[in-house]
């Protein structure tokens, strides 16, 4: 199969952009697919980010925070869990498959789980194929 | 004479002509002193092919200084119609909001065309019935579209219908070569309704049992629809439709339906009024028909068939 999707991170500063940093210097493997975008914190990144980055091509959204409890911010990926039923639904209204979004927990020493993460991610995505974005004219 | 002006109706249903007439008293300077108008079908009897079928193969229409045009984009005749407008008006004003977000025609954009040709043209229970027409009707593109996904339009002016003062404004603004004042916040900026506080609300109720109000006195003196647990658009969609001081749902007592379509430019009704409930401790999952949120804003890709969970594998 040669089609390779394209995959948004929203990573939280604090926990999983730090896992992915972690991941890099340990040289572990990872599917190239993903684009890490660092957010301040998962619970800032809101729906219409994900909407926009599905619009605009991309293939899959994954956010990553920290786990829950240990948020920088307290509370920042209990709001995070709050709205994710509410975005998973509406995906689907949207016309893209709720597959699509992933979210993860996972702390800064972790980057082992951060590889499974991108790579269960990578394989769920290609199995969807690519996205029916939307198209732009005039 | 006035400033020529041409008015087009495309997939619409001639309210928004309606609305220009609202103006009253208004209109009358206008008509005699400030514009011309040199075509509009809905209005006036003016033919794209000259008025006896002389004018030749192409469809004309006349060269104006301002054009406006309502109704979205639902066939390859609207198309037409609307880059001959383009290549014949100067400034080219949107009116309504099936031409500025697709409207009530582009609530079809949330289902499956095929399906929904079957449903219309074929019944389970008749003979075959009639095909799908494919000669003489203009045929029907993919989905509605919103005017400025197809031609560049100059001037935004979303409503259903607009507000005859808004109309009456941004023909001014044209005339007077300024930038149009037109309303920017929310509907609730308007609002008059009692705020409380959140209070205890953590589901949406539908409208099906009235709001708790005092019928002899004002709408000030009546709580917030949001806060009585209605499904009130007010906080994303944006103002304008208050003509008497009071937005016009609100003031039948009825929630908001968000007829102006986002407060935000581009924005996304219903991403924006779940996003809110759902940071707000309120079960978004209780509003029942929450695609219907985008009734008048289907274009723009914000309506599209649903799709349900995963593809299975090839």
């Amino acid at each position: 199969m040669s089609y390779e999707p394209k995959i948004i991170a929203f990573c939280c500063n604090w926990c999983s952009y730090a896992a992915a940093d972690l991941a890099g210097s340990s040289r572990l493997q990872y599917p190239p697919n993903i684009r890490i975008i660092r957010v301040m914190c998962s619970g800032m990144v809101h729906p219409e980010f994900i909407l926009e980055a599905l619009n605009k091509g991309a293939d899959g959204v994954m956010i990553m925070g920290c786990h829950l409890g240990e948020c920088h911010y307290l509370d920042g990926n209990h709001i995070t869990m709050a709205r994710l039923d509410m975005i998973v639904e509406l995906l689907e209204d949207f016309g893209f498959e709720s597959e699509r979004l992933s979210v993860t927990w996972l702390s800064s020493t972790e980057p082992d789980k951060f590889v499974k993460a991108v790579t269960e991610m990578t394989e769920r995505v290609k199995k969807l194929g690519p996205v029916q974005g939307e198209v732009q004219t005039a | 004479m006035g400033v020529t002006t041409a008015l087009e109706a495309l997939s619409s249903c001639s309210g928004c002509e309606i609305a220009i007439l609202n103006l009253g008293e208004a209109l009358i300077p206008l008509l005699t002193e400030q514009i011309d108008i040199v075509h509009a079908p809905i209005l006036m009897d003016h033919k794209y092919y000259g008025q006896c079928g002389d004018g030749g193969k192409s469809l004309q229409i006349p060269e104006a200084v301002i054009g406006i045009v309502s109704g979205g984009v639902s066939n390859e005749e609207h198309i037409e119609v609307l880059q001959e407008m383009r290549k014949k008006c100067k400034v080219l004003i949107a009116l309504g909001s099936c031409a500025t977000q697709g409207g009530i025609p582009a609530l079809m954009n949330g289902q499956d065309s095929e399906q929904s040709f079957d449903a219309i043209f074929q019944t389970l229970s008749t003979d075959p019935g009639a095909g799908r027409p494919d000669r003489i009707v203009p045929k029907l593109l993919d989905r509605i579209y919103g005017l400025d996904e197809k031609v560049v339009i100059d001037l935004q002016l979303p409503g259903c219908p607009p507000n005859p003062a808004h109309i009456a404004e941004v023909i001014m603004s044209v005339l007077e070569d300024r930038e149009p004042v037109l309303p920017t916040k929310s509907v609730c900026d308007t609002c008059p309704t009692r705020r409380q506080g959140k209070g205890v609300v953590d589901t949406v109720k539908r409208f099906v049992e009235n709001a708790d109000f005092d019928p002899n006195k004002p709408i000030s003196d009546m709580r917030c629809l949001l806060e009585q647990g209605f499904m009130c658009m007010g906080p994303v969609t944006l103002a304008g439709c208050a003509k008497r001081g009071v937005p016009a749902c609100i003031e039948a007592r009825v929630p908001c339906r968000g007829c102006f379509g986002s407060v935000r430019p581009k924005g996304n009704q219903l991403l924006d009024m779940m996003n809110a409930l759902a940071s707000n401790g309120i079960d978004c999952m209780s509003v029942v028909d929450r695609r219907s949120i985008q009734r008048f804003c289907g274009a723009h890709g914000n309506l599209r068939p649903k799709k349900k969970s995963a593809v299975k594998e090839v």
